[in-house]
């Protein structure tokens, strides 16, 4: 096994696949710890650089360690042993809870495992924007406690560039794939932007005030509430205040006379019987002179008659239509994933003989120093005959014999850059 | 020299046609880079080569139905320019491409040999009234195929289909169809009043007895009332196309009886 002269990256982590959260939850390190967790990862013995990627699906432990050059063989359980201690010591967790659930990945896999990450290959939900932005975080926090230097410095960076590279020349992050957002994307096919849109949240729930929520994000400016308990209305209504939200608790009895003016309902009440009916559908696109309303119900038993959906500029999706969207959503993305895992192999390609090239230039720095050494040399021996010369023919022997040397070394430079390119990894 | 330009705006808009279609059915963005640019190019050369074809021809106005085409298409693709640099879509390509295609293909590979012996020709008076009313179409048809697209939208929508292509929302195809409507309408009023003033001072009153002339001005009554309308009913999706439809067939209609009327006609065997 061969190693690049910058040390030997090693990755330990555990993540979603292979750890049920009750151990992961044993790891995670809040945003607050983790600039004193890695400032400790680093005093271990033998790590140079370090990097801790904590995230609820994930804690990964990305380091550079010493060159071992005699019985490399013989020092690989030390590697682990050393990041093990670590995790043990910092977490307080018995070896016996962690061993069954560690993967670990070496120089080239390190990187490739790394770039899958970033890219969100490795993700729960694949193509999730969030994990780049936490690879981010996780760097600028190593970088500030100063665990990140030169080679862990060019291969974040490299994995920024891939992360983009994929998001750009693939899919995999361009549909939607909860429930939320899959309203917000269909609320935005209707009406565009979601600016000064009016949303009314009927009934309550945690997954229709999230949907809520999400529209607010993305720029809906006013949310009106209705429930038949009056005071549960008003609660609701008060959780979403924001300056630039208008919130309003609308009597249950007046349902039918406010809701033209929302844009989009949310129902999600408890009621047996329908809520909304076609003829609601029909009176309340008369009222708005036809601009359209999406009503998005994620009640079971239904509040909305599917039958509204028949009238014109009406949109009615209940939760099975939504959960259907995402699948389907979700089943594109592994479609995306594919084309994703090919940029990535390249990228680790690229990314390995690059170091290869790293690693050849002390070799052809010192064969260059050699031959100009030699070429002074040379010259100051035939000091004496040259006298003669006036400066232009100096400089016209000065140039000969430079160019005779760059000459003479090119086979030699190139044979080395290819040596170290085409050297195993491992 | 005109004609292979034309050529090379024909070949540009069939590029451009082809590369709207990943871009708007199968979202795929990166080929607006190839659509966009192509168009572009198409309305240049498009340009040059009428510029040309109307020097060449020693008048100012396009005198037959090829180069009336030609002026049409490069309208159209203008349109769908403006559209893209306002509201950053490509899907009205998909149906507006390949009519610019359509109208420039015949004219570059069979230009008309129609001439004409109307004494105003040269004036700029009148190239601005067909230049209007031209515009104007342009418009009507980009509204139709804005409202067509909204329909499509509309349709996906609500089948719930779980692969929506991107098409733009619907409150941006029916913007598009409004403004376009509103943009036309002053354009084909000047355009008409141009042309009865011409008409006046050269014909006389008894122009506007000609049954091609009281089409047109029933097309005006027709446009108005389709923006009025539009505007205070919010009129969208099926009804609008078929409001739409009815007004471009009103339109066709006034451009087919160029070909009957006695006192309009711009080009004599």
């Amino acid at each position: 096994m061969s190693t690049t002269t910058q040390g030997r990256l090693v990755l330990l982590g555990i993540n979603h696949n292979t750890a049920p959260i009750e151990v992961r939850e044993r790891l995670a390190i809040p945003a607050s710890r983790l600039a004193e967790a890695t400032r400790t990862l680093l005093h271990q013995p033998g790590i140079r650089e370090g990097l801790i990627l904590s995230t609820c699906n994930r804690v990964e432990l990305l380091t550079l360690q010493d060159e071992i050059s005699d019985g490399v063989e013989a020092a690989q359980p030390q590697i682990r042993t050393n990041l093990l201690t670590f995790l043990q010591e910092y977490f307080s967790v018995p070896p016996a809870d962690l061993q069954p659930h560690l993967y670990e990945f070496r120089e080239r896999e390190a990187v490739r495992h790394l770039f899958r990450v970033a890219s969100s290959l490795d993700s729960m939900v694949v193509g999730e924007p969030q994990i780049l932005g936490q690879v981010k975080e996780a760097y600028t926090i190593a970088r500030e406690t100063g665990a990140v230097s030169t080679h862990l410095e060019l291969l974040l960076q490299r994995t920024f560039t891939v992360a983009k590279k994929v998001r750009s020349e693939t899919q995999i992050g361009s549909s939607s794939v909860s429930i939320a957002s899959v309203a917000v994307d269909l609320a935005r096919k209707i009406f565009g932007s979601l600016y000064g849109k009016t949303v009314l949240l009927v009934g309550a729930g945690k997954m229709s005030e999230l949907a809520a929520r999400h529209l607010i994000e993305h720029g809906a400016s006013a949310i009106l509430v209705a429930n038949r308990t009056e005071s549960r209305a008003k609660k609701i209504a008060a959780d979403f205040a924001d300056p630039t939200v208008h919130t309003e608790a609308i009597p249950f009895d007046d349902l039918y006379t406010q809701a033209p003016r929302a844009d989009i309902v949310i129902t999600s009440t408890g009621a047996p019987q329908k809520i909304f009916g076609r003829s609601h559908g029909q009176h309340f696109l008369h009222s708005r002179r036809n601009r359209p309303m999406f009503f998005i119900d994620i009640a079971v038993p239904r509040d909305v008659d599917p039958r509204m959906n028949e009238v014109e500029g009406c949109f009615v999706y209940d939760i099975d239509d939504l959960q259907q969207v995402a699948a389907a959503n979700l089943a594109d993305r592994s479609r995306e994933a594919q084309a994703a895992e090919t940029i990535v192999s390249r990228e680790v390609d690229k990314y390995h003989e690059r170091l290869q090239s790293r690693d050849a230039v002390p070799a052809i720095k010192a064969l260059q120093q050699q031959a100009e050494e030699l070429r002074k040399a040379e010259l100051v021996r035939s000091q004496t005959k040259l006298a003669a010369l006036t400066p232009e023919q100096r400089e016209a022997v000065e140039a000969l014999t430079r160019s005779l040397t760059a000459k003479l070394l090119h086979p030699q430079l190139t044979a080395l850059r290819n040596s170290a390119r085409t050297k195993d990894p491992e | 020299m005109s004609l292979l330009w034309l050529k090379v705006a024909v070949v540009l808009y069939g590029i451009a046609a082809l590369a709207v279609l990943p871009v708007a059915l199968y979202d795929r963005p990166r080929w607006r880079h190839i659509a966009i640019p192509a168009t572009v190019a198409a309305v240049f050369f498009h340009f040059v080569s009428l510029a040309e074809m109307l020097n060449a021809a020693h008048h100012r106005l396009p005198v037959d139905t090829h180069e009336t085409q030609t002026l049409l298409g490069l309208l159209l693709a203008l349109a769908f320019l403006v559209v893209y640099w306002r509201y950053k879509t490509v899907s009205l390509g998909i149906f507006l491409l390949p009519i610019c295609f359509l109208l420039g293909l015949v004219p570059a590979f069979h230009p008309g040999q129609e001439s004409t012996s109307f004494p105003l020709i040269h004036t700029g008076w009148i190239f601005l009234h067909v230049a209007l009313l031209l515009a104007a179409y342009a418009a009507l048809l980009l509204s139709l195929l804005a409202s067509l697209l909204y329909l499509i939208q509309e349709r996906r929508l609500k089948q719930k289909s779980s692969t929506l292509p991107s098409l733009p929302p619907l409150e941006t195809t029916d913007q598009i169809a409004l403004k376009a409507l509103l943009f036309g309408l002053p354009c084909m009023t000047a355009g008409l009043l141009i042309g009865s003033l011409i008409a006046q001072a050269t014909v006389g009153a008894s122009y506007f007895r000609d049954p091609k002339i009281l089409l047109a001005f029933a097309m005006w009554l027709v446009y108005v009332a389709m923006i009025y309308i539009r505007r205070h009913s919010g009129l969208r999706g099926r009804r609008a196309v078929y409001l739409s439809s009815f007004v471009f067939l009103v339109v066709l209609a006034v451009w087919a009886a160029n070909q009957f009327s006695s006192v309009h006609r711009f080009t004599a065997p």
